[in-house]
């Protein structure tokens, strides 16, 4: 029984492991203490598995879950990718969008990173399709909150993204 | 700059990572966690088991001692400690209910805050107020040995009093800056951290 359970929890962090790698990724720059943390998550969300009952879908409880990890966390600090380090990112900057897709994909997760840990969660939440209901729901806002503070990093996005 | 102009940006570039495999998920599982609650509880642990360890050390060596002033500091400490043994399986009974699964972010920071908050206080006022009694209790049984007369007459000599004094001193430094300091590097810098968060989401 606990084999089989064990089982259907690693074949779901399989399908889903993506979505653990995305959140390590946007709160951790350090290669060692990402792997760390996708362990943490994965660690937590095995510990919360037998009661998941299936109230909520089941990417709402692992972002509840995994987000809950990476911004709580105990970790041993590292630094954030701060202003200047723009420059050793070589970005050959374009005066215009969507001249260079490379160089857009690479500043969006740059300027993702300069935000709070929690506008964080929500913009990520929001440009992986998650709808507002739930982002509010795991976040514990209301979705009008979600609206209001959606806006500000968009337009936190856009300043970060055309400087 | 729209959502979903950064939508499409975001689609378009994923950010890779290396896929783990079956077996390295599985190992995962049982892996130590580092998260706070679980340090938290290994620290409970750790300080009900010292306690239980060290109280059975002192009650056996307490019914070796005649009646007199060591006895009855053996004693008091005794109490002290079964006071302290209530605190922590108290403590791990709480911890033990927590859930991250079942609760939203906001929900789960006002916890941990709540629980922390709760851990760093009750260090912070043991220490402080244990330090001070400890060294009353001592000057208490000094008495009760002694005899009230023979106290008296002792505790006015100047190198007994230079001496008290300087004990006293060093308990105060103990039960104020160093509880302080150790109170801090243990988990104050983080609760810090997560009431801003909790700032983050109200504001």
């Amino acid at each position: 029984m606990a084999i089989e359970e064990e089982k259907k929890f690693i074949s779901l962090i399989n399908e889903h492991q993506g979505l653990i790698h995305k959140i390590c990724i946007m709160y951790e720059n350090d290669p060692d203490v990402r792997n760390d943390l996708f362990q943490e998550i994965v660690f937590q969300l095995w510990k919360s598995f037998s009661s998941f009952r299936g109230e909520s879908k089941i990417t709402t409880w692992m972002y509840r879950i995994a987000l809950n990890t990476a911004i709580s966390g105990f970790r041993k600090q590292t630094r954030n990718v701060k202003t200047e380090d723009l420059k050793e990112m070589h970005f050959n900057i374009s005066d215009s969008w969507g001249e260079d897709r490379e160089e857009n994909i690479q500043r969006l997760q740059w300027a993702i990173r300069q935000l709070s840990e929690i506008e964080r969660a929500m913009i990520m939440m929001a440009l992986e399709e998650v709808p507002y209901e739930e982002i509010a729901e795991t976040i514990g806002i209301t979705q009008n909150n979600v609206r209001v503070r959606m806006n500000r990093i968009r337009e936190k996005l856009k300043k970060l993204m055309s400087n | 700059m729209e959502l979903d102009e950064l939508k499409s940006i975001w689609k378009m570039g994923a950010p890779s990572f290396q896929p783990k495999d079956e077996d390295e998920i599985a190992a995962m599982l049982k892996g130590k966690s580092t998260s706070i609650v679980d340090k938290l509880k290994r620290s409970a642990w750790f300080e009900l088991i010292f306690t239980v360890v060290v109280s059975i050390g002192l009650l056996i060596y307490a019914l070796t001692l005649p009646l007199g002033a060591l006895k009855w500091i053996s004693i008091s400490i005794l109490v002290m400690f079964l006071a302290y043994t209530f605190y922590y399986v108290k403590k791990l009974m709480v911890l033990n209910h927590f859930d991250p699964g079942n609760e939203n972010i906001r929900a789960h920071l006002t916890s941990l805050i709540d629980n922390l908050s709760g851990y760093l206080k009750f260090y912070k006022r043991s220490y402080t107020v244990l330090y001070p009694v400890f060294f009353c209790l001592f000057l208490l049984f000094i008495a009760f040995e002694q005899g009230w007369d023979n106290f008296v007459e002792n505790i006015a000599k100047p190198i007994v009093i230079i001496n008290l004094s300087a004990l006293a001193a060093f308990y105060f430094f103990m039960s104020t800056w160093v509880v302080n300091w150790y109170v801090k590097k243990l988990y104050g810098n983080h609760l810090e951290k997560l009431k801003k968060l909790l700032n983050d989401i109200h504001g």
